[in-house]
C-alpha cells in the first residue's frame, strides 16, 4: 500500500533539500533545543529526563543483588532496556517488546557497555556469590523524532548520578557508582537524499536510513548501527563522523555542567 | 490494634509521621498538555507520586471485536515504570495493573460521552514514574485532565482520592508506610460536580462509621483536587497558544 502522506512529504523534503533547507528552519547539522534534568525520579537510584523538541524521555537506574555468571564470578552486570510504550505515540501498540524497542535498547546498551565506563569488577560484592546487577530502564514518553540520541543521553546521565543502595541490601554503606567517561550518541537520518542531524518526527517519517554513532571521551567509536532500508558511501560517513565528534563533545559538556563539574 | 504489630504511624501529638493532620492530604500539583505527541496529556504529582496520562483518539477501534456499534470503548493501560518503586518492577503487564486498568476504564466510560463516537476507541495511557501509595488515584485524576485536554466531551471529571485506617484512626490519603502497615484503604473516583462515584475499591477492615468518615474525607479532598484540575486546564488554555 502506498502511504499518501509520506509520498507527499518525501517530495517536499526532497524539494527543500535542493536548497539545503529543513522544515523547521534548522541548518543541516543543527540540533533542536535540548534540556537535561537529573535526579528527577524519587524511587530510582539514578535518573534523568531529556527533552529534544517534541521528544521526552526518562531513564531510571535500579540495582539488584544477583549471583554472578559462572564464567565471570567476580563481575557484576549492566543491562539497558528501552520501552516504546503506547503512551509515546499513536503509532505504538501495546504488546511484547517490538523489534524497534529492542534495537533501541541494545544500541544504547552497547554504547555504554563498550565504552568501558563501568568497571564490572567494581560491581562484585562476594566473588562467586553476590554481585550488583545495574539496570537502566529507558521510558519514552513522547516520540517527536530522534529518540535514539535522547535515550542515549538520558541513560548515561542517569547512570552518572546513580547511588548504589548498599544500605538497603545490608551490604555496607551507600556510595556513588563509579562511572569513568560519558559515551554519547549522535544520530543521522537521510532526508531528501542527504544526511541531517537530529531528525524531527516529520523528517523520520519522510526519510530513509539512519546511522547511530556512539563516541567516548577520547573521540573513540564504541558503537555503530545502521537502521532501516538504504545505503551510504564512505565519504558520507566521514562527513557525519566529523559532525558527531563536535556534537558529542558539546553534549558531554552538557552532562558535566548538569553534574556541576 | 494496628495492622502489623509495632510500626507506629501516629505520633504522640496526634499528627502523622510526615507531620500531616489526619484529614490532610499530600500536596497535589497538576499540569495539562505536557506530552507533545499525544492528543491530550497531564502530569499529576501527589506527595512523591508522579503519574502521567496520555490520551489518543477517538480513533478506529482495533481489533474489530472490541468495537461497539453504539459507543466508543475506552482502552486504559495503567503501567508502573520499572524504576518507579524501591525494588525494580519487571516491565510488562501484571495482574495488578490489568485489574486497575479495567476498573479505571469502566470508571472513565461512565463520564465520557462515549455514545458520541460509535465504533471508535479512545486510548488512555497511564504511566507511573514514581510510586509512593495512591498511584491508581493519581492516575485517574491525570486521565481525567488528559481527556479534557484532548477535547473529549465528558459530563464530569473523575477525581481519584483515597482514605484509610491506621492505628484504628481514619486518615485521608495514605502514604507508603500507612499503606503498608495500615488497616484499610478506600480508593474512590468521585465526580466533583454531581457527587457521584465512578470508581470504588477497598481492602482491609472498616466499620460502617469508619467508612462514612473515610468517605467524608474523600469528598473533601476531591473538592480540593478538583480546583487544582480546573486551574491546570485554565492555565493550559488561557495562554492562547493552542
Amino acid at each position: 500500500m502506498v502511504e499518501l502522506v509520506p509520498t507527499l512529504l518525501r517530495q517536499e523534503l526532497a524539494r527543500m533539500a535542493e536548497s539545503d533547507q529543513r522544515m523547521d528552519g534548522r541548518a543541516r547539522f543543527e540540533a533542536r533545543e535540548i534540556t537535561l534534568e537529573t535526579d528527577c525520579l524519587y524511587n530510582a537510584e539514578g535518573s534523568a529526563k531529556v527533552t529534544m523538541g517534541k521528544t521526552i524521555v526518562y531513564a531510571g537506574v535500579k540495582f539488584e543483588i544477583r549471583t554472578p555468571w559462572p564464567d565471570r564470578p567476580a563481575e557484576g552486570s549492566l543491562m539497558c532496556g528501552a520501552e516504546l510504550r503506547p503512551v509515546a505515540h499513536r503509532k505504538y501498540e501495546p504488546g511484547p517488546p517490538s523489534p524497534e524497542s529492542i534495537e533501541l535498547g541494545r544500541v544504547v546498551d552497547r554504547g555504554i557497555r563498550e565504552s568501558g565506563c563501568i568497571d564490572m569488577a567494581s560491581l562484585c560484592i562476594v566473588p562467586g556469590e553476590k554481585v550488583w546487577g545495574v539496570m537502566i530502564d529507558i521510558h519514552v514518553l513522547s516520540d517527536g523524532g530522534n529518540i535514539f540520541d535522547a535515550c542515549g543521553l538520558a541513560a548515561i546521565a542517569a547512570l552518572r548520578t546513580a547511588i548504589v543502595p548498599a544500605e538497603r541490601f545490608d551490604v555496607g554503606e551507600d556510595y556513588t557508582l563509579k562511572v569513568k567517561g560519558t559515551p554519547i550518541m549522535a544520530s543521522f537520518t537521510r532526508v531528501g537524499g542527504r544526511y541531517i542531524y537530529d531528525p524531527s518526527e516529520e523528517e523520520e517519517l519522510g526519510g530513509d536510513e539512519r546511522i547511530h554513532i556512539t563516541l567516548g571521551d577520547e573521540g573513540h567509536l564504541h558503537s555503530l548501527q545502521k537502521g532501516l532500508r538504504g545505503v551510504f558511501t564512505p565519504a558520507e560517513f566521514t562527513e557525519i563522523f566529523d559532525v558527531a565528534q563536535l556534537r558529542c563533545a558539546e553534549l558531554r559538556k552538557l552532562v558535566a555542567n548538569q553534574e556541576g563539574n | 490494634m494496628g495492622g502489623y504489630g509495632d510500626v507506629q504511624l501516629l505520633r504522640e501529638d496526634g499528627l502523622r509521621l510526615d507531620g500531616r493532620k489526619i484529614d490532610e492530604m499530600r500536596p497535589v500539583t497538576i499540569e495539562a498538555g505536557i506530552l507533545p505527541a499525544a492528543d491530550g496529556s497531564a502530569i499529576v504529582t501527589q506527595g512523591l507520586n508522579v503519574a502521567i496520562a496520555a490520551v489518543y483518539g477517538p480513533m478506529e477501534a482495533h481489533p474489530r471485536k472490541i468495537q461497539r456499534q453504539d459507543r466508543a470503548v475506552i482502552d486504559v493501560r495503567y503501567n508502573m515504570a520499572p524504576f518507579s518503586t524501591s525494588d525494580r518492577i519487571r516491565p510488562g503487564y501484571n495482574r495488578r495493573s490489568r485489574e486497575i486498568s479495567k476498573v479505571t476504564a469502566e470508571a472513565l466510560e461512565s463520564v465520557v460521552l462515549v455514545e458520541r463516537f460509535p465504533r471508535s476507541k479512545i486510548r488512555v495511557e497511564i504511566e507511573i514514574l514514581a510510586a509512593e501509595a495512591g498511584t491508581r488515584c493519581a492516575g485517574i485524576t491525570a486521565a481525567s485532565v488528559a481527556l479534557a485536554d484532548a477535547g473529549i466531551p465528558m459530563r464530569d471529571f473523575i477525581v481519584g482520592v483515597a482514605s484509610g485506617k491506621v492505628e484504628d484512626t481514619v486518615v485521608l490519603d495514605l502514604d507508603k508506610a500507612e499503606d503498608n502497615y495500615g488497616q484499610a484503604d478506600l480508593p474512590v473516583g468521585i465526580l466533583p460536580n454531581t457527587g457521584e462515584i465512578a470508581f470504588l475499591q477497598m481492602d482491609g477492615d472498616l466499620s460502617p462509621d469508619e467508612y462514612n468518615l473515610a468517605m467524608e474525607y474523600n469528598f473533601k479532598a476531591a473538592a480540593e483536587i478538583h480546583e487544582v484540575m480546573v486551574d491546570a486546564l485554565k492555565r493550559r488554555y488561557e495562554g492562547g497558544e493552542n
